[in-house]
């Protein structure tokens, strides 16, 4: 009988730890059976052909020597620069812009059916004219992702403003509370999630900006690196960096994500 | 942010302190009804007359001219491009693919959306796929892409499908994990097989989820298409025209492909609109949008 006993709570434990831990367990299990899968197809299945595909034993090999030799790290920081400048701008220009929208009632009016037509329009269409004009080196992209991702901003900038809620600010001045007071427990509060969520999009986008300025024009840089391996007909190393590019979009995104579940308790799924 | 009373100010409250005859208040004047049009509208047209007007202001440099193009000129460009003819081709050519990318990608993420939102175990094992696809920009695959399936069609349709797929996936998905229990429950109870609960319960009520992807994959779409041919994925299209365009300096042509985008766009969406009002027509209004 306590044998029995032993075990129902043994399963209880398994159960709870399941419950808790099981989502992403079977997640880790698929990923890792995914790639044994493709390894092992190549491997005994189909004859590897290396100018249509590639393993993942050769790509993590590839990869590694990509680390090694410091390749993958100068190229980061070279696709990095522009992604940071553009994307500051965005973020000064967007919150800026954004808040005039939903702070002043005409200002709002004015902008709002021209923004929207310009976030609604694939803006990537003019990238060849950007990187004409400006060169193919960090302005050229940096104005490219800038056009991007201003538009996220201005626009969950501007939806936050209006959401703020009158009467808490009435509140807190009531109870003689300081305009420090309603900028720290009544504005940024109800703004910073919005136009986190906006950063959430912009990053996408500005993935994509790099992507395309790097692709179109470039001697460096990840985007640069898979064309050209591409070209080179060296799928194994395209393959790296094409994972490399996926780490980095899912960190990014999720980390956001993540970031907006922990501060913002109150606010998520947006 | 000058002083926080006006930062505090929310439109409502703005929009009765600027009037100024109180006993108006409750009904708005005519200017009140149009004012957000006349502004907006204002706004564009003003700043396409500006762009218009600048050459006669500002002299550019030899080297600047090459880029710039006046709205006018960009209207008359795109008017030869459609009484000549040249543009049917690309225009066909853009939207064929479009419509198959699209397609295949409804056709795909509905079936897939409703499985992975009815099994735990398989969203749990398709979740890191999904996310990590999601989140990349699919660009990043049209290299291998040109490596397998050659330039052309075939490239330009995968690319708009990757791209759609997703959104829309993630949609169906969560719509029918909102699905109401209680009718799903109901429906089994008075005998409904797997198959007719799908089809009563679970698809009518994640429509709404439904179309917001969908309207989220026609944007992808057409980046998709964008990008696919600015990149070497076919020879024709209106992508390879601007392309093309931008390397000859006619940034005319550049913007009027830009605007034949901007319109494919436009004219999806509100179908899209449409479509929801047609679908969700039994829907109590206030559920409508969510």
């Amino acid at each position: 009988m306590t044998g029995g006993g032993e075990e129902m709570k043994g399963n209880a434990a398994f159960d709870e730890f399941w419950y808790k831990n099981g989502r992403w367990i079977m997640g880790a299990v698929a990923v890792i059976g995914f790639f044994l899968a493709w390894e092992a197809l190549l491997t005994w299945l189909i004859p590897l052909n290396q100018f249509v595909m590639s393993k993942p034993s050769l790509i993590f090999d590839g990869l590694w020597q990509d680390v090694l030799n410091g390749n993958l790290a100068s190229d980061l920081v070279v696709s990095a620069k522009p992604f940071l400048f553009g994307f500051i701008a965005a973020i000064i220009v967007g919150i800026f812009v954004g808040t005039m929208m939903g702070w002043r009632l005409r200002v709002g009016y004015t902008l709002d059916p021209m923004m929207t037509a310009l976030y609604a329009s694939p803006l990537v269409a003019i990238a060849p004219l950007v990187i004409i004009a400006f060169g193919v080196g960090v302005s050229g992209k940096a104005i490219l992702i800038f056009v991007l991702c201003v538009f996220p901003f201005v626009f969950n900038t501007y939806a936050g403003v209006k959401s703020v809620d009158q009467l808490l600010v009435n509140v807190v001045r009531s109870m003689g509370g300081s305009s420090t007071d309603i900028y720290f427990k009544v504005l940024i509060p109800s703004v910073l999630p919005y136009i986190v969520a906006g950063a959430r999009y912009a990053i996408g986008r500005a993935l994509v900006g790099i992507l395309v300025g790097e692709f179109y024009a470039a001697t460096a840089g990840i985007g640069y690196k898979i064309a050209w391996y591409s070209d080179m007909f060296e799928l194994s190393r395209m393959f790296g960096y094409i994972f490399v590019m996926m780490v980095i979009a899912v960190v990014f995104t999720e980390g956001i994500r993540w970031a907006e579940r922990t501060a913002f308790p109150w606010r998520t799924g947006m | 942010m000058a002083d926080t009373d006006s930062a505090a100010a929310t439109p409502t409250e703005a929009a009765v302190s600027t009037n100024e005859d109180l006993g108006a208040i409750t009904r708005k004047t005519m200017w009140e009804i149009y004012e957000p049009h006349v502004l907006g509208i204002g706004f564009i047209v003003l700043v396409l007359l500006l762009w218009e007007a600048l050459p006669f202001f500002v002299t550019f440099s030899k080297g600047m001219q090459l880029f710039f193009t006046t709205p006018s000129a960009i209207g008359i460009k795109l008017y030869e491009m459609f009484s000549t003819g040249m543009i049917w081709p690309a225009l066909r050519f853009s939207s064929t693919a479009f419509s198959i990318g699209l397609g295949l990608s409804v056709i795909v993420a509905l079936p897939l959306g409703v499985i992975l939102g009815r099994s735990q175990t398989l969203n749990a094992m398709f979740d890191p796929f999904v996310t990590a696809f999601n989140a990349t920009p699919r660009l990043v695959f049209l290299p291998i892409f040109l490596v397998w399936f050659g330039i052309g069609m075939n490239t330009v349709v995968l690319i708009v499908f990757i791209g759609a797929v997703f959104p829309l996936l993630i949609n169906t998905y969560a719509g029918v994990r909102n699905a109401d229990r209680l009718l799903i429950n109901v429906a089994r109870s008075f005998g409904a097989n797997e198959w007719e609960i799908n089809k009563l319960v679970v698809l009518p009520n994640s429509m709404p989820f439904i179309v917001a992807g969908l309207r989220l994959a026609i944007g992808r779409a057409i980046l998709g298409i964008v990008v696919a041919e600015f990149f070497g994925g076919s020879t024709e299209g209106v992508g390879v025209l601007m392309v093309d365009a931008a390397g000859k300096f006619h940034v005319d042509i550049v913007f009027a492909g830009l605007i034949l985008f901007m319109a494919m766009s436009l004219v999806m969406t509100s179908g899209v609109k449409i479509l929801e009002n047609r679908l969700t027509r039994w829907r109590p209004q206030n559920v409508k949008t969510f």
